[in-house]
């Protein structure tokens, strides 16, 4: 534990004197990736100084979590109570061998089990949809071309332009239940220069290609803010340049990684994974306790390996950087991935790549609340912004591990850490209720049930009232022996 | 409201009894509301100024109105200095002797303290004057003032309506509790007080007597009358009645009253409650004037008449007997002329028809029948007939009693005295509450003069603004939570939003002591109000929208044009990379994108031709646009609002017409 610690500053502290020293002054996020490209001391800095900045983080949270502790003032009795019902469920833990092996029957049916290959062609549907593919740079420039040529001549001909923009709008999302994500039906709308109404987005979008034609030509990557940035007098605001991309990846046909346009990183994968990152081979066992940033360009990302029994989802950073510093996955041989909230697409595309390559069942930790099991849906069944891609981004049959709302009762978490559900909080549970992701599987369904009922949420947190490493080293390990997941 | 104060007078009289012992103290009316004259909204001196104007007014309206007469009101406030008001009760100034006996005296320390301060103003003023900004005129000291410096008005109200008979002038001014307008119907008085209560207001802060003009129709001599009023008799207290000559034949009332007031303060509270009531009384004429002790202050403001039409006088009604409750019964019985139980509940009720009271009295049980005399009813069998008329179903009752202002006149109201860009009206249909029958208008106005960005409600009850307790009232809440105005294209906060909304009714659900706003707990109110509301905002939208898209037109070339330059650019942009990759042999393109290729090689094609294409195209689709909106909507760009001209007299010679496409115009030959 103190090894790395001092090895991290130390090393931040290099880099960040060989940045000022070069004169590179390392601000923004989304500068780091130009800098692992082209810096000479390579992107093992970078991730040190990711880690320092993830360390200052954890650090507040640890520390807004222990004032908020020393200030609850309760009668000497209930902390007690807590502690006794705390070490009965600890009493209850068999040991770790006997958890283990538990865990290994269900990673080996994972590993057997084949995956549906089935693919929207196969199934005939009665409307048509529209689904993006992997594209080369060459492939995309060409699309781009043809499009521009079309223009120019509708142009010279003096008819104007215009472009045919799919829509992604809801009301041309459609859930499908064989394959269990959301995809898009085939509607499109025309926007043409002459009208006040889509002006804006036509020339953007005419720029936009332009920007993403040179990407292609020389080949590099940006961050949807250098993107940005290029126009900002014409963009004005990120993100209506961000969503022209979405809709000129859809009208290209491509994902949105083939556009070369990535987000900056924000999800962090640790545990036991071995990977090869463009020619760099990286041990997430090694990565201390901040993990690895998942890199944007899921392209460089090779021969996945791991020892790992399962993959642990998590929702949030506090969570993911007790589970890291706890070494959790040393105890239970996983890998803990996490994209810090609603997830981004390289998160979802890594996830995805690992549970298809390793073949292993993956856990998600989420807060009780209608937030948590909306970014379950995510990652399962796709968000509607970018459904046209929804078969590269999704992961099914991702399994519901805690905190379930029945969790609350169950490990009799505290009232004061429990929390009344907001009239929105209620609403987007009622409405999810609806949803048929949730619908398909009873047990879900009935575990919001009991969320919208009872008005009560929680977070992953709220565990911590039973002390800091409760998560690490009761919750998990007796949901892991109980095999209570859903 | 007769029992109620009937109700509150004994317990006071036995809360008097317990503190002191056996002596047993008869309360008047107007001793009741001298101790609880904020009942009457006379809380405070400003107050009271703005009470007793607006007492008055309603009574000339009303006065005016009963015999169809076009109301013109005078109203004059008169500021009186302390010595003038020492004189008029023929007291001697008095100068201070002892200054350390007054509440103002300024001892040595203050007095430093304010020459301190008054010294650090004038620095800071100074400086800022040097730095260049405006100086704000603080200069204006205003010195506290001391207990007692009580400030006096004189108001004056003049009209042109009915007038009071010689003889009843002191028992109409001079009883609290006797009034002519006790029967149901549509009132604007909220107690039946009126001038009275000015009367014990003057007579506690002044003492000084009102006096009275009067002239009834045709009638040939003014009655001039000085009275006050007996606080403990409850009985007028007359000095001086006597007949004087009235040679230009006027009729009507003055009633002129000094008061303790409080102008400053509450001097836009009553401009304010003048311009109102000219908006929704726009057949009426009014004249304000504020003569100050300075003529500087003076005021002086006239609303002009804007119309002829006077809304009919409210009629007067029966109850709904859904709205009675076991002591109006009572009264009903001991007043009615009516004989036996059938033709009383036929006749003093609405919505009972011979027929339904028969089955009513059928209802009731064997001891009732159709021809036993009503006023030998016992009390038991009150109460059961009371009982029945609250389970019953009856008839809901007609409006027709209701003298609601009108669309007509109150569009003319809002147009006269706001001057709004866009207005709209609307008149809902008679609704009921509680047996009440009920009617809500609405209107609504965009911009406008001395008007404030955001909504500005004006809320009228029985055809009187309702200005305190704004934040409860059901109009405001309607207004601000329940009305989506993004939906009808209005912008709740930049837009100038006049929101009017009077309704009328023969029961205006007041709430608060002082009746000054309507609860939002009625149901059939509130919806009334927000569907009124809403109707004027959907004849509002399509006006805006119209304005919007005429705008629009004229913008769309512009912004359109905008971005010609930008899109060129990035086409260009991409042919010149194309053109570069065929130059060097690296792509092959088809044959068509090659020719076009080529020709950008050689700078036949650059951006300019398509900046030039463009721009054609844009101007090409403007054209048809605006064909394709003249074609829709004529060639106006703002909404049509009709306009009317007078026709003239006939005894005009007329020498050439002029002809254009929208009208023939003559000229006078003759001039």
């Amino acid at each position: 534990m103190n090894v790395p610690f001092t090895h991290f500053y130390g090393s931040c502290l290099a880099l960040a004197f060989a940045g000022y020293k070069d004169g590179i002054l390392v601000d923004k996020q989304e500068e780091f990736q130009v800098l692992a490209l082209h810096h000479p001391l390579g992107f093992s800095c970078r991730v040190s100084i990711l880690l320092l900045m993830a360390d200052k983080r954890k650090r507040a949270t640890a520390e807004n979590d222990s004032d908020e502790d020393d200030n609850g003032e309760q009668p000497m009795e209930a902390p007690r109570k807590q502690a006794q019902a705390a070490l009965a469920f600890r009493k209850r833990l068999k040991p770790d061998n006997a958890i283990l092996a538990t865990v290994r029957k269900i990673a080996d049916s994972a590993k057997s089990y084949k995956p549906q290959t089935q693919s929207l062609a196969d199934l005939n549907l009665p409307n048509a949809c529209k689904e993006v593919v992997d594209l080369s740079c060459a492939s995309v420039m060409a699309e781009i071309e043809k499009t521009i040529i079309n223009i120019a001549r509708s142009i010279l001909g003096g008819n104007g332009f215009g472009y045919s923009v799919p829509s992604r709008s809801s009301a041309n999302q459609l859930y499908v239940q064989e394959l269990d994500r959301i995809v898009l039906k085939d509607k499109a709308s025309f926007r043409p220069f002459a009208n006040m109404a889509s002006v804006r987005k036509t020339t953007i979008t005419t720029r936009i290609l332009q920007l993403v034609h040179q990407l292609c030509k020389k080949q590099i990557h940006v961050t949807k803010r250098d993107l940005f940035y290029t126009d900002v007098k014409l963009f004005q605001e990120q993100g209506q340049s961000d969503s022209v991309l979405d809709d000129v990846s859809c009208m290209l046909g491509c994902t949105r990684s083939s556009l070369n346009v990535v987000a900056s990183e924000k999800g962090v994968v640790v545990g036991r994974l071995v990977f090869v990152e463009d020619g760099d081979r990286i041990d997430c066992t090694k990565m201390g306790v901040g993990g690895k940033a998942i890199p944007p360009n899921i392209d460089k990302v090779k021969d996945m390996e791991s020892d790992a029994l399962f993959i642990l989802l998590v929702e949030k950073d506090a969570a993911f950087m007790r589970l890291a510093e706890d070494r959790f996955y040393n105890r239970f041989p996983c890998v803990i991935i996490t994209a810090k909230g609603q997830p981004d697409v390289a998160t979802r595309l890594f996830l995805k790549k690992m549970k298809t390559d390793l073949k292993l069942p993956v856990l998600g930790l989420v807060d009780s609340d209608p937030y948590g099991l909306k970014i379950l849906s995510v990652y399962m069944s796709g968000s509607k912004n970018m459904s046209y891609d929804s078969s590269n981004l999704t992961t099914p049959d991702i399994k519901w591990l805690g905190v379930r709302p029945s969790d609350l009762n169950k490990y009799k978490i505290p009232e004061q850490c429990r929390l009344p559900m907001t009239d929105q909080d209620i609403k987007t549970g009622k409405d999810l209720l609806e949803e048929d992701f949730i619908k398909k599987d009873p047990n879900w369904h009935k575990e919001l049930e009991v969320m919208v009922k009872t008005k009560e949420k929680a977070e992953i947190q709220a565990l911590s009232s039973f002390g800091f490493q409760y998560l690490s080293e009761v919750y998990l390990p007796m949901k892991l022996q109980e095999r209570d997941w859903i | 409201m007769a029992s109620e104060k009937e109700r509150a007078t004994p317990s006071r009289k036995s809360k008097a009894s317990k503190s002191k012992d056996s002596i047993l103290k008869q309360k008047s009316p107007a001793e009741f509301f001298s101790e609880n004259k904020n009942i009457a909204g006379f809380d405070n001196p400003g107050k009271s100024l703005y009470t007793t104007v607006r007492e008055l007014v309603e009574n000339a309206l009303d006065s005016a109105e009963s015999i169809a007469k076009l109301p013109v009101i005078e109203v004059t406030i008169e500021e009186i200095s302390k010595s003038k008001f020492n004189s008029m009760i023929g007291l001697l100034d008095r100068e201070r002797l002892d200054e350390e006996l007054y509440g103002d005296y300024e001892t040595e320390k203050a007095r430093e303290k304010r020459l301190a301060k008054e010294a650090r103003e004038q620095e800071k003023q100074a400086k800022a004057a040097a730095a260049g900004k405006k100086v704000k005129d603080s200069n204006a000291v205003k010195l506290g003032k001391g207990r007692g410096e009580a400030l006096f008005y004189k108001v004056t109200c003049k009209d042109n309506g009915r007038g009071m008979p010689n003889d009843d002038i002191p028992n109409m001014l001079g009883r609290v509790l006797s009034g002519t307008k006790y029967g149901l119907k549509q009132t604007r008085g909220k107690f039946g007080l009126g001038a009275k209560m000015a009367l014990i207001w003057s007579k506690m802060s002044t003492g000084l007597p009102i006096d009275i003009w009067s002239a009834t129709r045709g009638q040939s001599f003014i009655s001039y009358c000085r009275l006050d009023i007996n606080i403990h008799k409850n009985v007028p207290n007359v000095h001086i009645h006597e007949k004087r000559s009235n040679e230009e034949g006027w009729h009507g009332a003055e009633i002129q009253v000094t008061i303790e007031g409080n102008w400053t303060t509450y001097r836009s509270k009553i401009i304010n409650y003048m311009r109102q009531m000219a908006v929704i009384t726009p057949y009426a004429q009014f004249l304000f004037r504020f003569v100050a002790a300075t003529p500087d202050k003076n005021i002086s403001i006239r609303f002009a008449r804007r119309t002829n039409v006077m809304p009919p006088a409210p009629a007067e009604t029966k109850y709904h007997p859904s709205a009675v409750d076991l002591l109006l019964i009572k009264r009903l019985i001991a007043e009615t002329l009516k004989q036996n139980l059938l033709q009383f509940l036929q006749h003093e009720f609405t919505s009972i028809s011979k027929f339904y009271a028969e089955r009513l009295i059928g209802e009731m049980g064997p001891e009732f029948t159709p021809k036993m005399p009503v006023k030998s009813l016992t009390a038991q069998q009150l109460v059961r007939i009371h009982q029945l008329f609250r389970q019953a179903k009856f008839g809901e009752p007609t409006g027709e009693c209701l003298s609601p202002a009108g669309e007509y006149n109150l569009r003319l109201g809002i147009m006269k005295e706001l001057h709004p860009d866009m207005v709209a009206t609307y008149q809902g249909s008679v609704q009921v509450f509680e047996g009440h029958p009920f009617l809500v208008e609405a209107g609504l106005s965009l911009g406008g003069r001395d008007v404030k960005p955001g909504l500005n409600i004006f809320r009228f009850a029985n055809r009187i603004p309702l200005l305190f307790e704004q934040g409860g009232d059901v109009v405001t809440r309607t207004a601000t939570k329940r009305i989506n105005w993004n939906s009808y294209k209005i912008n709740q906060v930049q837009d100038k939003i006049g929101v009017f909304v009077s309704i009328v009714s023969t029961k205006i659900p007041f709430k608060g002591t002082g009746k000054e706003y309507i609860g939002d707990d009625i149901k059939e109110i509130a919806s009334a109000v927000k569907s009124a509301i809403q109707q004027c905002c959907i004849q509002l939208k399509s006006k805006i929208v119209r304005q919007q898209q005429a705008h629009d037109r004229q913008q769309r070339k512009r912004n359109l044009s905008k971005y010609i330059p930008d899109v060129s650019r990035a086409i260009y942009g991409v042919l010149m990379e194309m053109a570069d990759g065929q130059k060097s042999k690296k792509v092959k393109y088809d044959d068509d994108a090659d020719d076009l290729l080529k020709k950008v090689a050689l700078h036949q094609i650059t951006e300019s031709t398509f900046i030039q294409k463009l721009g054609q195209h844009v101007e090409q689709v403007d054209a048809e646009m605006a064909l394709e909106y003249a074609t829709q909507s004529g060639m106006v760009d703002t909404a049509r609002e009709p306009i009317y001209l007078r026709t003239l007299e006939s005894d005009y010679k007329f020498a050439l017409e002029l002809h254009n496409p929208v009208c023939v115009m003559k000229l006078f030959s003759d001039f």
